[in-house]
């Protein structure tokens, strides 16, 4: 039967669902690493987000995530309700965040479609460890805790918490007719209800197994037995009339009537005003038509059905039905319904789309025929105008779908500086700034790597330890600052250290070492930032000892690749004893740039904005000529060289009068040159595509783009032409 | 399967010089006009440039320059053939198209090797097509647009892939 359900649908949900509160649940352990101890609210909150994996992962049938969550869910539920001291709680986040790494890791597995075959048995053990010990560090009041046993997960049978405040009620619901699925449908309502539960019992019993349970569900209706804290109000907003529920019908009964089961249908103490009479009747009847069949009384008591099972879902609170319902808590659901994810391929697809209907446009807007004299065009000017409008308005849209907030990235390297400062008994202290930063998805995917390295650097070699620091009079805690802006069209994302800095002497002895210095040159004579730069070589650490994170001189080198791979680049800061401070610059998106449309002879090209320092038209007196063909300019004192880009690329019809052409100061990397072109189209945002594979790789050249007219324009490169 | 099966023994042919080529039909995407060249500097003779289809961007080889024939011009009769030769798309600039004919494998004959000095040509050409009485000089595809240029061109791979784009 199993087989034949449909779960691959569930389990997409599944996998998201959990991914997010793995995600959410990693992010307040983070948050409060530092605290004392966790807040009650974290506390509630990180035992709901385990009892929802547990659940979903029991019905999904991948125990070994039941478990560990289950277990994981005991030590929060004996958190919550002894509110032991003496939580070594270091200890603690590290256990949570284990758990969390097992699940993301088996989360993985399920994915790719394999097994989730890891063995939690290991960290069971560990927790099971843990919780003995809190429970013994604490002469625990007495407080009347149950023990949270585990169930299989598959039920959703409640064991009896009588409080006074508890309501009992009997909930009908009747589904759209023909609606596909009624049993999960029915099963998403329980599990609703259940956040807010003392006590659930529902018929049929087995929704999740027996699709045939569907088509009875359907038939006859759905029928809930519930005990609870909340209002009958707070229930119908749980179950909601919609599109799948056409009618929930609740009414209110004693313990008595509840404890009878379903058997109790025709003793009614409340009847909904909204419902008739006829209709109550006819589901009083059908009902126990339906207990005839199956007395869920009699199962409720038959411990060989392995139905009911005591205790898996107590919860004991000091708000009576409120705040529970948290556990599916508004954010979550609003992310679900308001995200999709798209396959990147089809959203390229959509903007070479939208760059078509750009041009295109253009082609229809500028047609020779519209070109009559004395043609009316008023209305079609109109309305030309409207549809630029929302073709320019689609290429925004397109544009910022394709940016997303550095924030997880950033979320990743906070674990990671948790981590490792834990691992070598380091106390850091991370701050994140400006995390919301938008960057293109690609080069958020490009940048996750270097940036890892360099967080790892600085936990590693930058901050020392704390005998170091404090015989250096500095405070004990280290500081790790990350955080990104958006400056000159580009993104800065920093990693800042208050560790010892880069040690210079070390550097140049090592480069000179590996003969990477100018004999003849003093070591004074090279620049801190011509150090600095050293690192960044493959093969050069100046490390003696090789550490589990750094240390092998793989890593600087091969930042500084993955950073220039994107266009971007590395500057190295530090102040011996202070720290140091990492930057990189990576460019907002690859996708498009802003870019100075030039024309040389036939051709165009486009060089990206940033770079551009000033256009010049000059006469040519003031060119320098050099004999062996090279010219330079000097312009207002300095000069720079020049370059013929007609003559480099040995073009058709170039300008050849320096007086007619203009020159371009183009800036890169605190070099200058200046080129020479025919003459200047205009600034425009191009979308970069590359040059393709087929043909080699020319000099100079970075890619090309379409120009508004469909023809094609090459982008220059202006690192390369420096070089 | 039955698309495999339609298109086995077809042939696109196309005038270049006074030979007609053929080639197999499952390496062609489509057939398009001429339409406007945009050079790239300093690439091989035959290496047209870049035209833009329908948003993307793809390179166009001259047929006849790449035979080493003397190069023709063009006019409203020239068509590019769309080629995907593992997925590497390139345009192929000939004068004419013919037509598509369906050569059977025994109609195949090896080329001939003999008194071959004009290498040029023969290297991309591996087989002999009967249609009737004339013959068509079937290409492989790979040769033509690599050969030669292979190393040049698995260097030119490696170092756009270390660029990212």
């Amino acid at each position: 039967m199993a087989e034949e359900f449909n779960t691959q649908g569930m389990l997409d949900i599944y996998l998201f669902e959990n991914g997010q509160l793995l995600e959410r649940l990693q992010e307040i352990v983070l948050e409060q690493k530092d605290a004392e101890c966790f807040d009650e609210e974290s506390i509630n909150e990180i035992f709901r987000a385990m009892h929802t994996i547990k659940g979903s992962s029991g019905v999904m049938m991948f125990d070994e995530i039941t478990k560990i969550s289950h277990k994981l869910e005991d030590v929060f539920y004996y958190l919550r309700e002894s509110k032991p001291d003496n939580v070594p709680h270091l200890e603690l986040v590290e256990h949570v965040l284990q758990v969390v790494d097992f699940i993301t890791s088996e989360m993985i597995k399920i994915q790719n479609g394999e097994q989730a075959d890891g063995d939690a048995g290991d960290y069971v053990e560990a927790l099971d460890k843990f919780l003995t010990v809190i429970k013994s560090g604490k002469g625990e009041k007495e407080k009347n805790i149950k023990e949270n046993v585990h169930v299989e997960p598959e039920q959703f049978y409640i064991a009896p918490m009588v409080t006074n405040a508890s309501h009992y009620y009997k909930i009908y619901l009747t589904f759209q007719p023909d609606l596909p699925l009624a049993n999960v449908h029915a099963y998403k309502t329980v599990y609703a209800l259940k956040e807010v539960a003392e006590d659930l019992l529902h018929y049929p019993e087995d929704i999740i197994s027996d699709e045939s349970s569907a088509d009875e569900i359907l038939e006859n209706g759905f029928k809930i037995l519930l005990q609870t804290r909340s209002s009958e109000e707070e229930l119908r907003d749980i179950i909601k009339e919609g599109y799948d529920i056409r009618k929930a019908d609740i009414f209110e009964c004693s313990a008595m009537d509840f404890k009878a089961g379903f058997d109790s249908i025709g003793s009614e103490i409340r009847i909904d005003l909204d419902s008739s009479v006829e209709a109550i009747e006819a589901k009083a009847d059908e009902a126990r038509e339906g207990n005839e069949a199956k007395s869920p009384a009699a199962i409720m008591r038959e411990p060989v059905k392995d139905v009911i099972a005591p205790g898996d879902f107590v919860i004991e609170s000091k708000e009576p039905g409120k705040g529970k319902r948290l556990a599916k808590d508004k954010p979550k659901k609003h992310e679900k319904t308001s995200f999709i994810s798209v396959d990147v391929a089809k959203m390229d697809m959509l903007m070479d789309l939208i760059g078509e209907l750009v041009i295109s446009e253009s082609v229809v807007l500028q047609n020779p025929d519209l070109r009559v004299p004395g043609l009316k065009l008023d209305n079609f000017n109109k309305a030309a105008g409207q549809m630029t409008k929302i073709s320019t308005d689609l290429q925004n849209v397109i544009m910022s779908m394709r940016m997303m907030p550095l924030t997880n990235t950033f979320q990743k390297m906070n674990r990671i500086v948790f981590d490792v400062s834990r691992k070598l008994g380091k106390d850091i202290e991370f701050e994140m700034l400006g995390e919301h930063t938008e960057v293109d998805k690609n080069i958020i995917e490009h940048i996750s790597d270097p940036l890892m390295h360099l967080v790892r650097n600085s936990v590693d070699h930058g901050i020392e330890t704390a005998d170091e620091r404090l015989a250096a009079g500095k405070t004990e805690k280290g500081r790790v600052t990350l955080s990104a802006k958006t400056e000159s069209g580009k993104v800065w994302i920093i990693v800042e250290d208050n560790g010892k800095g880069l040690d210079r002497e070390k550097i140049i002895a090592k480069a000179r070492k590996q003969g990477l210095l100018d004999p003849y040159k003093l070591d004074a004579d090279y620049t801190d930032k011509e150090v600095y730069q050293f690192i960044t070589l493959p093969g050069f650490s100046t490390n003696e000892k090789v550490t589990e994170y750094s240390g092998r001189g793989v890593g600087m080198d091969v930042v500084v690749s993955n950073l220039q791979a994107i266009g971007g680049s590395l500057e190295i800061e530090s102040t011996p004893g202070e720290g140091s401070r990492m930057i990189m610059k990576i460019p907002l998106t690859l996708a498009i740039i802003d870019g100075v449309v030039m024309e040389v002879g036939k051709s165009s090209f486009v060089i990206e904005t940033g770079v551009v320092k000033e256009f010049i038209g000059i006469r040519d007196e003031v060119m320098i000529h050099k004999p062996d063909g090279q010219e330079f300019v000097m312009i207002r004192g300095e000069c720079y060289p020049v370059l013929r880009i007609g003559e480099w690329y040995k073009l058709d019809g170039y300008q050849a009068n320096t007086n007619e052409g203009m020159l371009v100061l183009v800036e890169i990397e605190k070099k200058m040159i200046c080129l020479f072109v025919d003459r200047l189209i205009g600034k425009q945002e191009i979308v970069v595509k590359p040059i393709p594979d087929y043909i080699r790789r020319v000099k100079g050249l970075s890619g090309c783009t379409q120009l508004g007219d469909g023809s094609i324009a090459l982008i220059l490169d202006a690192a390369g032409l420096v070089e | 399967m039955s698309e495999y099966v339609t298109q086995q023994d077809k042939y696109v042919t196309f005038k270049s010089g006074n030979e007609y080529f053929g080639l197999k039909i499952e390496y062609v995407n489509e057939i398009i006009v001429y339409q406007e060249i945009t050079e790239i500097p300093e690439s091989e003779d035959y290496i047209k440039g870049l035209i833009n289809l329908r948003g993307k961007i793809i390179p166009v080889i001259d047929v006849r320059i790449r035979f080493k024939q003397e190069p023709a011009e063009y006019n409203d009769r020239t068509c590019i053939i769309v080629i995907n030769v593992k997925d590497t798309v390139v345009g192929l600039i000939v004068e004419k198209v013919a037509e598509v004919v369906e050569i059977k494998q025994e109609d195949v004959l090896p080329s001939p090797s003999i008194g071959n000095d004009d290498k040029s040509q023969n290297k991309y050409v591996y087989g002999i097509g009967k249609v009737g009485d004339s013959v068509k000089l079937l290409l492989d595809p790979d040769k033509l647009i690599k050969d030669e240029d292979l190393i040049i061109l698995d260097q030119t791979n490696e170092e756009t892939m270390e660029e990212g784009e």
